[in-house]
């Protein structure tokens, strides 16, 4: 069984939105307009320690949206994705005001709560439906994991920064990587820098 | 470190909640803990700082839209779940449950209050027919809103096991629907109300011996048979006033700003209003349910004031002493022909 997680390589995203354009694409069936389920975000924009992440839905192991949802339509599959119901929510926002991360979205700013249906980053695992159905696609859009797949969005991943996969696969790759990167200003006067 | 801030905001907004709810809430300081600026200023040579930084709520630039785009990490509303979940879901369930057999067993071991006179059949007029009105309607809208809320706070654990999930999904749609439309109606009733019957409501020096003699409705031990002074209304009754007067603004503000999401409010402030709504919520229900118990079966005759207006007058006399020896005496008293 395996624990499915994302993770970002700071060192290596170049903020090139390919990711957001990939689930864009991939989810488009269910994204009605104004949604994206993923994005980037770059911390000291233009300035020494500039650095750009991409961020979704992080399917955390102990859900706060999970736990909030009055409608209690939130479920995690085997794997550790976080799914939801859209046929239970009642778009009332308390998933919102929870998550961490900012991943649930509403289609609608309607008065009197009329938000819709809330919607985030399945894991490009689906939801509820039938695998494959029109409903599934309509309303949570791929299922590459039913394929044996891994997410759109970190398979497009230019410079292989977004990971995704079983996390200790993920973590891995990463310690590999750091090894390899070395760590810069751990010790005095040894400053490798990346790729030099 | 973890849920201080926003728990010991939530135990200092008990007492000003207004002020904060006007003020603090729309600002991410809450988010920040004290060294927060340092570590953004470190953040450009250090990694650590960088991600303590981003955890403690720094904001970067996105073309992402949408409110807080740029914020990777707000621990608050998470936070506040934990304290929702914690104290205020169980609470409910106590306020609920608790207060509703109290009240039974207390009717059981102590019996209604009864006319000791009985009833006269001469009726003097309490209510006008507006007053009648604005009670009921939010009497229902408020009950309406209870039913409701009770469901979107613990149907979850209460109800859902129980029946279907199609069942469920119109239930708990349903219980929004009705609450977010319903919830207008008991504002207008509820502004109303404080409005016209404030006047009535106001605190006298008597109402602190009412107190000491429970009112008057135990019938045994020391307390049998007192008939502590009162007015128009008696203290217990301004009590209630007063808490849906407060707490009934509380839960008409919270609500607005839960209601209108075109608002785009902070996750802070919609978080903390969803508490206050929620604790506003315990208080409120708690004292409805210790309301519909006096007015329906712990007093004998009290009833019939919020079903024709009028009172019996020997009901007026054992509850009502001074509002009544003042309409006799300055001749406002009138009987219903
Ligand atoms: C006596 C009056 C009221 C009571 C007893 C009440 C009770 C509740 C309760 C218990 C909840 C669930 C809170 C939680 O899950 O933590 C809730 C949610 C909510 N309340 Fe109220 N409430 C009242 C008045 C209002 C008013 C006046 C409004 C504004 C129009 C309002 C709008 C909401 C909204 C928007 C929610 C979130 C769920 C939804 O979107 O429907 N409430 N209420
Ligand atoms: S929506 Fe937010 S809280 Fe829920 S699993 Fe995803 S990141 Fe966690
Ligand atoms: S918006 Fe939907 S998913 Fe989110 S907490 Fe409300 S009912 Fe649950």
């Amino acid at each position: 069984m395996a624990v499915m997680k994302f993770l970002c390589d700071t060192k290596r995203c170049i903020e090139c939105n390919g990711c957001v354009t990939a689930c864009k694409n991939e989810n488009d069936s269910a994204l009605e307009w104004g949604i994206q389920r993923r994005r980037v975000v770059t911390i000291n924009d233009g300035e020494p320690g500039e650095t750009s992440i991409s961020v979704a839905c992080m399917h955390c192991t102990d859900a706060p949206c999970q736990a909030v949802c009055p409608a209690d339509c939130f479920y995690r599959t085997d794997d550790g994705i976080v799914l939801h119901n859209k046929d239970t929510c009642i778009g009332c926002g308390y998933c919102l005001y929870a998550c961490p991360f900012g991943a649930p979205q509403f289609p609608k700013k309607g008065a009197f709560g009329s938000r819709g249906k809330m919607d985030k980053c399945t894991f490009c695992a689906g939801g509820p439906e039938k695998n494959f159905s029109e409903a599934e696609r309509e309303k949570y859009g791929a299922n590459r994991i039913a394929e044996g797949k891994l997410p759109m969005c970190a398979e497009m991943c230019s410079t292989k920064s977004l990971l995704a996969g079983d996390a200790e696969i993920v973590s891995n790759i990463y310690r590999e990587r750091v090894a390899a990167r070395g760590n810069p200003g751990a010790i005095w006067g040894y400053t490798p820098k990346v790729g030099a | 470190m973890k849920l201080t801030s926003l728990r010991s905001l939530f135990a200092s907004l008990v007492l000003p909640l207004v002020i904060l709810m006007g003020l603090g809430l729309s600002t991410s300081a809450l988010a920040a803990d004290g060294q927060n600026s340092q570590q953004i200023a470190n953040a450009k040579t250090s990694d650590a700082d960088l991600w303590r930084a981003v955890k403690a709520g720094d904001s970067g630039y996105t073309v992402a839209q949408g409110s807080e785009a740029g914020v990777l990490i707000n621990v608050v509303g998470n936070e506040g779940k934990n304290i929702k979940n914690e104290y205020l879901t169980p609470a409910m369930g106590v306020a609920v449950l608790g207060v509703f057999s109290a009240f039974l067993i207390f009717y059981f071991v102590n019996g209604p209050s009864k006319l000791t006179k009985g009833f006269s059949g001469k009726m003097v007029l309490r209510w006008s027919k507006a007053d009648l009105i604005i009670h009921w309607v939010l009497a229902i809208s408020c009950l309406g809103l209870i039913f409701t809320g009770i469901n979107i706070m613990l149907g979850k654990h209460i109800l859902q096991p129980y029946v279907g999930e199609g069942v469920w999904a119109a239930l708990i749609y349903g219980s929004k629907t009705i609450h977010d439309y319903v919830g207008p109606l008991f504002i207008v009733s509820w502004i109303l109300c404080v409005v016209k019957w404030m006047p009535l409501q106001t605190l006298k020096m008597y109402d602190l011996k009412w107190f000491l003699v429970v009112g008057g409705y135990i019938n045994f031990g020391p307390f049998k048979g007192k008939h502590p002074d009162s007015g128009f209304a008696n203290a217990g009754e301004k009590m209630w006033f007063w808490t849906l007067a407060i707490f009934g603004l509380f839960i008409s503000v919270s609500g607005i700003m839960l209601v209108l999401p075109g608002l785009d409010l902070p996750r802070e402030a919609s978080m903390a209003a969803l508490l206050i709504h929620g604790l506003s919520a315990i208080i409120i229900i708690a004292f409805t349910i210790v309301h519909i118990w006096m007015a329906t079966v712990l007093s004998e005759g009290g009833m019939e004031c919020m079903k024709s207006g009028y009172c019996d007058e020997n009901w007026a006399v054992q509850h009502h002493n001074l509002w009544y020896d003042e309409i006799k005496e300055n001749g406002t008293l009138e009987y219903k022909d």
